[in-house]
């Protein structure tokens, strides 16, 4: 198995994309790999936001058009990645932060799959009706394993005990933001119902 | 001018900070990239209906994500400034060599910039009030539409020459 892996990262091809800097190589499929994780993340983020009642006056419906952008998305992070992975397979093999981040992705786009079909199923349902249960707790499924993944692919370049006190200081952080905008959301909510009570 | 630069550059306490505490670059690192993600998902989904995706979705609905966008991009400046007052950290330059020597720092800043001038002008030509009126179905205006493909371009060449950025150290 070693053996195999290590053929892998001394191919010439993974040997071309570590060896050569910028254009066409390795920066490049680093580009790309973020390209790919902010369409991903970042347009499934936007259908989680409307399922969750953050973002109400989007319309639900025409959010499904965002899934082809979504799709291309995964498999630009996902080509990319298996590249990525080919230049340093044999350190990531044994790198725990590594399987944390490819196990919150499978579980990440589980939850993408369900919130889809629970969010678009009904598809009679006025535009600005709130979306179902299901739909609403596969949408929290998936924003959390998201942060999971984007956390776990940042740490997987540094040592485990800078990974574990950097994977504490940023949840956190997250748990402070979450409620300072959870707050914002809410008030930003009621504001409406007051100047219409004014 | 030279001089003025290095001192208002270079801080000292961040990069004793980011130095002492080995967790501040990763959590640096990994609001970053949270950043991005909301720039894409604000901005990006704006652009996006521009340019004729969802098109079912009103604009004025989709103006509700610019500031989760906006957002985004402030704490990417804020996480940028970090790494950039924190150089010292990680590596033994100045913040202003860096900038002076690094042609994708220059780039990534360049970029930036034309995406600001980008949204004057989408404010200026008065396209901001235009796409506001478009209902669901409804095709935004050629010049509307340019200013959006032009922000996503940008936007993503930010995030490449940011990836290029070590690099030129």
């Amino acid at each position: 198995m070693q053996q195999f892996l290590e053929s892998i990262e001394n191919s010439a091809f993974s040997t071309y994309v570590r060896e050569t800097p910028a254009w066409p190589a390795y920066s490049t499929v680093l580009a790309l790999h973020t390209f790919g994780m902010a369409f991903l993340v970042g347009l499934s983020g936007v259908i989680a936001l409307r399922v969750l009642g953050v973002v109400p006056e989007l319309p639900l419906k025409p959010l499904k058009k965002l899934m082809p952008m979504i799709i291309l998305g995964f498999w630009v992070n996902a080509g990319t990645g298996v590249i990525l992975t080919s230049l340093a397979i044999v350190s990531f093999s044994r790198n725990w932060d590594f399987y944390v981040k490819l196990s919150a992705i499978v579980v990440a786009i589980v939850a993408l799959t369900k919130m889809r079909t629970y969010a678009f199923a009904d598809e009679s349902a006025p535009d600005d009706a709130p979306a179902s249960p299901e739909a609403r707790r596969w949408a929290k499924v998936m924003l959390f394993f998201w942060f999971i993944a984007v956390l776990g692919g940042r740490l997987t370049a540094y040592a485990t005990n800078i990974r574990i006190q950097s994977a504490a200081a940023v949840a956190v952080a997250a748990i402070l933001l979450l409620l300072l905008a959870t707050y914002l959301v809410r008030r930003s909510h009621r504001s409406p119902s007051v100047e219409a009570r004014v | 001018m030279e001089q003025f630069l290095r001192t208002w550059l270079e801080w000292p306490s961040v990069a004793a900070f980011i130095q002492r505490f080995t967790w501040a670059w990763p959590l640096g690192e990994t609001f970053h990239f949270f950043g991005i993600i909301m720039l894409i998902g604000g901005v990006g989904m704006f652009d996006l209906r521009l340019l004729g995706l969802a098109k079912q979705m009103p604009v004025k609905a989709v103006r509700k994500l610019l500031p989760w966008g906006v957002t985004g991009f402030v704490i990417c400046v804020a996480t940028g400034l970090m790494f950039v007052t924190g150089t010292r950290a990680n590596v033994p330059m100045s913040p202003y060599d860096v900038i002076k020597n690094n042609i994708w720092l220059q780039l990534k800043f360049v970029f930036i910039g034309l995406a600001g001038l980008n949204l004057l002008a989408f404010y200026v030509t008065g396209m901001d009030s235009a796409v506001d009126k478009l209902g669901p179905g409804e095709n935004a205006p050629m010049l509307a539409k340019v200013i959006a493909a032009a922000s996503l371009f940008l936007w993503l060449g930010v995030i490449y020459f940011g990836r290029l950025i070590p690099e030129g150290l």
